[in-house]
């Protein structure tokens, strides 16, 4: 190969291919930090929430008069839910994972007021709640049914069991290494709970919160005007159910509001909507970008063709062949694109490293790096080809045409 | 060396037929140094095209070397420029980014030499030339003789069988011009075959045999008496 | 001479329409790109409330935990307790002042067949809609008075009162709120301050609530709270009463003062306050009240997303890949009239004619671009508008206004321009007559 006239060739119009080059630079570090942004976000939508999202949906009953009883509200309405062929199980709750909403609370190791040793998400709860959120518990086990209390707005106590899940454990007594099982912390303080089941995963309801796994299930109702209901279907009946338990429920009872009817598919489109949309945006974001570099190489090149028709005729004359004169443009481009991306892994690294520092994201992957050196290589042959075709089919007799 | 059996050249646009060389035949002998005169679109350019390879004929046979171009493809007719044939243009025709001893190497390289017999070919061809001094020079810090002697040199480096030059002195002063036409001449001495297209009739002389194409067509002598009638006549019979 | 020039580089343009249109395009999709980001930052980081940003002044005191701050490095709580917010309210020692807080209502529509609905409620005092000129349609909201009569008054949201009486005047008829009869007010004209900079601590970039009900009223009646409660310590039990003497935060309380004195004496108040709470064994941390203005406020709670930062970094990046793009068409456009231009030369064109020549085209291929880039900015918002078509309040962060316009045309044809420089100068360097000769 004829490197190296090419290369001295080029390094007398430094310009020109310098510009190529550092476009191609540039676009390669953002390719690069975008695609790392891309994977960072598809992996947080890709966290499972531990529910059997495709069969559970949620919707929410609120009373109208100030005098309802709740109670038996809910006894009913849980009833309905469960007598409902095609539904497994129903709980009624505060929260869920993936909901944006919930209720979070600082929990200690010793009773008394200070710094919090963890903090985890909450989540009212009866018997049937493992069930309908399809707990897998790693050790211990659900509710008894004797154990669940109602709670209301006048009193604040907290029952002496709970059901975490195991990010919850390990974040309380990271030294431990046998059983979770009956460990002991303080909640609001000083009220002692007992740890009586481990699940392998239950996310709490902040899709965005750092301890985003630590969430426990405390064994009390609400006696809330505001209830919201899980329910989780037998597979493939929850598209069908959901009308009908909505409309269900509306006419069993007048003096209350049933809204807010979702699929576990909205709720979780809900949660991530910003990072799909950081995903889309960015995805677009760098395809463009490729078009846009890919077209600034066809643009440039054709220019550097019909500049150099003549010498491209005079290379024909003095016997280069078709393919030749082809590989002439598409070696002068590798040697451009090889500065671009070498240049471009570089700034690549910096901006990943100040965007680390910044915006707090996690460090690229390294293959990222030579992926997108492939494709930006790639890129500039196909740009290239068209427009070295085009300088194969200069005729040689252009050599004699005079000046 | 060169035969050329009737060849017509013909150019074709939507509307317009051109003759540009009709039922041309000539044949050079190996060793000879030929000039191929004729006024302005006689067809002297369209001739060097043709026997330089640059160009595929209409109608006709050439054989160059003992072999038959006009079956060649496109990948045969640049090897055969590339071995056979030296050229030497008017406009010298180096390549502007190119020093002078890329300029000479380009042929080597299109032929697939080896790096050190490469080198050994530049630097043989320049010294012949005079300007093995000037290597590392762009072709656009040498003057018109010396950009000239440059482009003989590449001619030259890849030892061919004839050297095609094209109005070699057309862009030269006399003083150059000379010096230019007595290399040529020992060139040919060496045994190279040489066909050399001008319009001018003083350095015609300094070949071995003079051909005149007027019209498209060899014509004995140099004939300075075409008429204007018979140049219609001619033309009207096309 | 500059018309001539521009009808130079009209020709010069038509002369490479297909060159031309890519630089055109480059340019537009970087400024586009660039401009749809900017504008959303614009819109999230604005200041809804500037005409007023040097009288209005968010309250914090510090209420926290001893052993551990509300937040690193030791800041105060972004809310306040009801117990602080009712005792600084009633001392009434500012020109104007609110407390508020986010609660949820049924509605009950008039007509047999409607049903009711739930939605967003204010909780707020009289002095919130003077304080924030917030524009009323009909009507106005209610006085002093009605606060501390808990009186059942209502201001309408535009949007509710659109749903619920078709944009008629309603002021003076009675709704129907949780089932309890309310006299309406006023109903506000179209008011969507984003950010919603009067309560950042629950969705800054939400719509405003639909319904406005006095404090004192939603306080005494135990409306539940719909946005952010933080608690330090256990809530003593006994109901909704010891709720309210307890330390947990969840109040918004904003005050006016007039100038630069009423400030002094409104910090000095506040410290005595505190250490009068201090000696009742309450606020045991130090001292570390503080006032903040809404454009402080804003900063303080750094309402703008990280993403936005993000995308920025990498739209403005993207820009420059553009312009890289323009420059090197631009260079390679040059360096093809180089006869041309030496030609020019050798006739007598000076360096400036020159200079100016190539640096009104590229110009006007930035002006272009500009044009073009805010038919982008416009499809760049529309696209993201459409990512988050789910998010209902979506279509008032995707505004473009004029300054943004003028913005995008402005950066387009600098952009041009700075991409022009090297172009231009390197055919500035073209001797006279040097690409006449033979090459």
């Amino acid at each position: 190969m004829e490197f190296g006239p090419i290369w001295r060739a080029m390094l007398r119009n430094k310009g020109g291919f310098l510009l190529i080059a550092l476009q191609i630079a540039v676009t390669m570090t953002i390719m690069v930090n975008a695609i790392a942004i891309i994977q960072e976000r598809s992996r947080n939508i890709a966290r499972p929430s531990g529910l059997d999202e495709a069969n559970t949906f949620t919707l929410v009953s609120v009373s109208i008069g100030e005098d309802m009883d709740n109670k038996s509200l809910i006894d009913e309405d849980l009833d309905l839910l469960r007598g409902m062929p095609g539904v497994l199980n129903a709980t009624a709750s505060n929260s869920m994972p993936l909901l944006q909403s919930g209720w979070s609370e600082g929990l200690t190791l010793e009773p008394g007021e200070g710094k919090s040793d963890s903090s985890s998400a909450l989540y009212f709860a009866d018997e049937h709640t493992a069930d309908t959120f399809a707990l897998n518990f790693v050790e211990g086990a659900n509710f008894e049914p004797n154990q669940v209390e109602w709670r209301n707005h006048e009193v604040n106590d907290w029952p002496p069991f709970v059901i975490v899940s195991r990010a919850l454990a390990e974040d309380l007594f990271p030294d431990e290494t046998g059983s979770y099982v009956g460990k002991t912390f303080y909640i609001d303080d000083d009220n002692p709970v007992n740890i009586i089941g481990v699940v392998e995963r239950m996310q709490a309801a902040w899709q965005g919160w750092s301890g985003l796994e630590r969430s426990m299930l405390v064994p009390q109702r609400q006696d809330w005007n505001f209830t919201r209901y899980i329910v989780r279907t037998e597979p493939g009946y929850r598209e069908e159910l959901m009308p009908e338990i909505e409309d269900m429920l509306v006419k069993s009872n007048p003096d209350r509001i049933i809204q807010s009817v979702r699929s576990m598919d909205e709720v979780r489109k809900l949660a991530y909507l910003g990072d799909a949309a950081m995903i889309r945006i960015l995805t677009f974001i760098v395809a463009l970008l490729t078009v846009i570099t890919g077209l600034g190489i066809v643009g440039l090149a054709s220019f550097n063709v019909s500049r150099r028709t003549r010498q491209i005729g005079i290379r024909r004359a003095l016997g280069a062949t078709r393919p030749a004169i082809v590989r002439h443009f598409m070696v002068e481009n590798l040697l451009v694109s090889v500065i671009g991306i070498g240049v471009g892994g570089i700034l690549a690294v910096a901006l990943n490293m100040f965007m680390v520092e910044a915006f707090a994201l996690e460090p690229l992957a390294w293959y990222v790096i030579p992926a997108a050196m492939s494709v930006l290589l790639i890129v500039g042959q196909l740009a290239v080809a068209g427009p070295a075709r085009k300088a194969s089919n200069v005729t040689p007799a252009i050599a004699t045409r005079s000046v | 060396m060169l035969r050329m059996n009737s060849v017509s050249k013909v150019y074709r646009t939507d509307t317009v037929e051109t003759h540009a060389l009709r039922e041309f035949s000539l044949s050079v002998e190996e060793g000879e140094f030929v000039s191929v005169t004729g006024p302005s679109g006689s067809g002297k350019t369209t001739f060097l095209n043709i026997a330089g390879l640059l160009e595929e004929l209409t109608d006709g046979s050439y054989e160059l070397d003992g072999r038959d171009i006009s079956s060649l493809n496109d990948r045969e007719r640049s090897r055969v420029r590339n071995e056979k044939i030296g050229f030497i243009f008017q406009s010298f025709n180096l390549i502007p980014e190119l020093d002078i001893f890329d300029n000479v190497d380009v042929p080597l390289r299109y032929r697939g030499l080896k790096s050190a017999e490469r080198r050994r070919r530049v630097e043989r061809c320049l010294e012949l030339v005079g300007l093995a001094s000037r290597m590392k020079h762009l072709p656009a810090q040498l003057s018109g003789g010396q950009q000239q002697r440059v482009a003989i040199a590449r001619a030259l480096a890849g030892e061919p069988r004839f050297l095609l030059a094209d109005e070699p002195t057309g862009n030269l002063d006399t003083h150059m011009a000379d010096s230019v036409m007595e290399l040529l001449a020992e060139i040919n001495a060496g045994g190279t075959t040489i066909i050399m297209v001008t319009h001018e009739l003083t350095l015609a002389d300094r070949a071995k045999r003079n051909i005149f194409v007027r019209d498209g067509n060899v014509s004995d002598g140099y004939g300075s008496d075409a008429s204007p009638e018979l140049h219609f006549a001619s033309a009207a019979n096309a | 001479m500059f018309t001539y020039y521009l009808k130079l580089g009209l020709l010069s343009i038509r002369a490479n329409p297909a060159l031309s249109s890519l630089m055109v395009a480059a340019v537009a999709i970087g400024i586009g790109a660039c401009m749809t980001i900017v504008t959303v930052r614009h819109v999230m980081s604005d200041n809804p409330i500037a005409h007023k940003n040097d009288v209005l002044y968010h309250v914090q005191v510090d209420n926290w935990n001893p052993a551990d701050p509300y937040q690193d490095p030791d800041l105060p709580p972004e809310q306040m307790a009801y117990i602080d917010a009712k005792a600084l309210y009633d001392a009434d020692r500012a020109f104007r002042q609110t407390t508020s807080y986010k609660t949820s209502r049924i509605i009950q529509p008039d007509g047999d067949d409607a049903r009711p609905f739930t939605l967003d409620v204010r909780a707020t005092t009289a002095d919130f809609f003077p304080m924030f000129d917030v524009p009323f349609a009909y009507g106005a909201g209610w006085d002093r008075a009605s606060d501390r009569n808990e009186e059942r008054v209502a201001v309408l949201s535009w949007e509710l009162n659109e749903q619920l009486y078709g944009g008629e005047d309603p002021v003076g008829q009675m709704l129907t709120v949780n089932g309890e009869p309310y006299r309406i007010a006023g109903v506000l004209d179209e008011w969507t301050p984003v950010p919603k900079f009067y309560d950042l601590n629950n969705n800054p970039y939400g719509a405003p609530e639909q319904l406005y009900l006095p404090f004192s009223l939603a306080v005494a009646n135990n409306f539940n709270r719909s946005g952010n409660t933080s608690c330090w310590k256990p809530v003593e039990d006994g109901g909704p009463e010891a709720f309210l003497a307890s330390e947990c935060i969840w109040i918004q309380m904003w005050i006016e003062l007039r100038d630069a004195s009423e400030k002094q004496d409104y910090m000095r108040f506040l410290d005595a306050y505190v250490e009068e709470q201090k000696l009742l064994g309450r606020f045991p941390r130090p001292l570390n009240n503080r006032l903040h203005t809404p454009e402080e406020w804003l900063e303080y709670q750094e309402v703008v997303d990280d993403t936005v930062g993000i995308l920025l970094s990498l739209a403005v990046l993207f820009l420059v890949v553009c312009l890289l793009n323009t420059i090197g068409l631009l260079l390679a456009k040059v360096m093809r009239r180089a006869k041309d231009i030496s030609l020019r030369r050798a006739l007598g064109a000076s360096k400036s004619t020159l200079f100016a020549q190539y640096i009104i085209e590229a110009g006007m291929i930035g002006a272009a671009g500009g044009l073009l880039g805010i038919v982008m900015t416009w499809l760049g918002l529309r696209g993201i508008e459409q990512l988050f078509i789910e998010y209902d309040f979506i279509e008032h962060l995707v505004r473009m206004d004029w300054s943004m316009v003028l913005l995008a045309v402005a950066l387009a044809v600098l952009s041009a321009l700075a991409a022009a420089l090297y172009p231009t100068w390197r055919a500035c360097n073209i001797t006279p007559a040097s690409q006449l000769r033979i090459q």
